[in-house]
């Protein structure tokens, strides 16, 4: 077993690092990240705007006024969010490159909107917001992800203007950003030009139609977040972050597919997607953390005997209520620990495919695109991804359920043992 | 003053760790300065630091790290699994002192 186990581990630790270290993955993420306070921000007003029973209590006349005066919070952010994660990407990329970051941002989102279509219905002069969001998101990505690039390679290259002396420092670099941005914004204009001759007219519409589609159309189905959810528990038995490393790939997809169903809300229409950004965080990952252990603790205070859970318990209760759980994982040990690999693996697969089926027969609503904070806790991320329905709340708890069920043949033979150690041991 | 840096994927599970050393230190009548970041932040903060504490779960990220650690001239280790596992301030103190040296 021992040597099974180190085997796989070489195996690994060397896909974490490179997935972790790679500079366009971690580019991505950091620039997921610059996006997330405005995501969240208009998560908030989407919440605030669809509060349960508000429409009865103040009036459907009253209540549309208020939606509306709301409206701009998330439509400014989250309706939009491809512009953030773009400008956050460009940073990023010439920051790792010790450039200077703030160009790599203008110049990632100036290419972006070269690429963009700028007419909608024969009217000149408009950006539809929907290529800004969930439609663009992939073009945007991979735009920032290369005018970046262009743009600090026109700057290594020597291609830039420089001042004489004396000229004051503030001056001389708003020169030098001149023609490496221009050199890259004119790559992308010529690009544009191409596209236009092709049958996909934009580039646009052939990121969408070659990558984004069949990418997120295979993100959303249950096999290939069978075998996301499946990674992630096995980097995490490593004692390896398996969010940080699957994530990074998938993060995208899921939160193209989340836009969707943001979209569709917000529209009064039906909700496409069930696999999103929110499915995962909220009812895979927020019980708890990793693995669902909030359930795995309450199991450990219902039956543990042995001093060592109990302990366990008392340590990793207070962050795992808001899904830290590090101190379950290697306290426990989940981690290396061949007891626990049948739970461990077997519990977020059965809760992703009970979800799944719940959600697809109509039981529970589908996320609504509201992006909870993944330290909410559990019940109430459950009610604010579902639209602030209560049935995302009772997702959670029949989700906590069938971890606890799964789990605790297996905790109850660890507790034997430590409690055997523990008598032995006096 | 012995600077400590912890650094997590989002530094939320070694915030947790950093309570624990404080009141570790504080009975030990050591003055320290120890605080937990994300990942991203690690490189620019260790300039703030004596030594950088990685938790086990982003071990991957040593590697990377131990180039700007050696320009910064401080040392860089990941924290022992059992230690992280148990909240063990004492440990991770002691860990960290060990590592700054003298």
């Amino acid at each position: 077993m021992n040597t099974f186990m180190e085997k796989l581990e070489n195996v690994l630790m060397p896909v974490a690092d490179k997935l972790n270290n790679n500079r366009y993955l971690s580019a991505l993420r950091n620039g997921f990240m610059v996006a997330l306070p405005l995501i969240i921000f208009g998560s908030i007003f989407v919440v605030i705007a669809n509060l349960p029973f508000l429409d009865e209590l103040i009036g459907e006349e009253a209540f549309a006024t208020y939606q509306d005066a709301l409206g701009p919070a998330s439509a400014a952010t989250l309706s939009i969010m491809g512009l953030f994660v773009i400008l956050g990407i460009g940073y990023k990329m010439v920051e790792q490159r010790e450039g200077e970051s703030i160009y790599g941002a203008v110049v990632a989102l100036g290419a972006f909107l070269i690429l963009t279509p700028q007419v909608v219905d024969e009217v000149g002069g408009v950006i539809p917001t929907s290529a800004l969001g969930a439609e663009g998101m992939f073009l945007g990505i991979f735009t920032a992800f290369i005018a970046a690039e262009l743009y600090q390679h026109f700057v290594n290259r020597k291609l830039t203007i420089k001042m004489p002396a004396g000229v004051p420092s503030a001056v001389a670099r708003s020169f030098s950003a001149l023609i490496p941005i221009t050199l890259t914004l004119a790559i992308f204009l010529l690009v544009r030009i191409i596209f236009s001759y092709t049958p996909f007219e934009t580039v646009q519409n052939f990121i969408y139609t070659i990558v984004q589609e069949p990418l997120t159309a295979l993100g959303s189905g249950l096999p290939a977040t069978i075998v996301a959810v499946l990674l992630i528990q096995v980097f995490w038995f490593f004692g390896l972050h398996g969010q940080i490393i699957i994530n990074s790939v998938l993060d995208p997809i899921w939160f193209a597919l989340n836009d969707q169903n943001y979209q569709a809300f917000q529209a009064g229409e039906e909700l496409p997607n069930i696999v999103t950004k929110p499915f995962i965080d909220t009812f895979i990952v927020g019980i708890g953390g990793s693995g669902m252990t909030l359930a795995v603790l309450i199991a450990i205070f219902i039956v543990a005997k042995s001093r060592q859970m109990r302990e366990l318990g008392k340590l990793g209760i207070g962050s795992g209520v808001f899904n830290v759980n590090e101190p379950v994982i290697f306290g426990l040990p989940i981690i290396m620990n061949p007891l626990v690999i049948i739970p461990w693996l077997l519990a977020p697969v059965v809760v992703a495919i009970v979800t799944y089926f719940c959600m697809s027969i109509g039981f529970v609503p589908r996320t609504t695109g509201v992006v909870v904070p993944w330290t909410t806790p559990a019940l109430l991320s459950g009610y604010l991804a579902t639209g602030n329905n209560i049935m995302g709340g009772v997702m959670q708890l029949i989700n906590m359920a069938i971890v606890f069920v799964i789990w605790l043949p297996f905790l109850k033979i660890m507790d034997n043992q430590y409690y055997e150690n523990e008598r032995t041991a006096k | 003053m012995k600077r400590i840096l912890l650094a997590c994927s989002a530094g939320m599970s070694t915030s947790l760790l950093v309570s624990k050393m404080e009141e570790e230190a504080k009975e030990r009548g050591i003055d320290t300065k120890i605080w937990a970041v994300a990942q991203d932040k690690a490189t620019e903060e260790m300039k703030e630091a004596d030594v950088l504490l990685l938790g086990p779960q982003m071990r991957f990220m040593k590697k990377k790290l131990e180039g700007p650690a050696q320009e910064q001239g401080i040392p860089l280790d990941v924290i022992d699994p059992v230690s992280y596992g148990r909240i063990n301030g004492k440990a991770v103190l002691d860990k960290a002192l060990e590592l700054i040296g003298d």
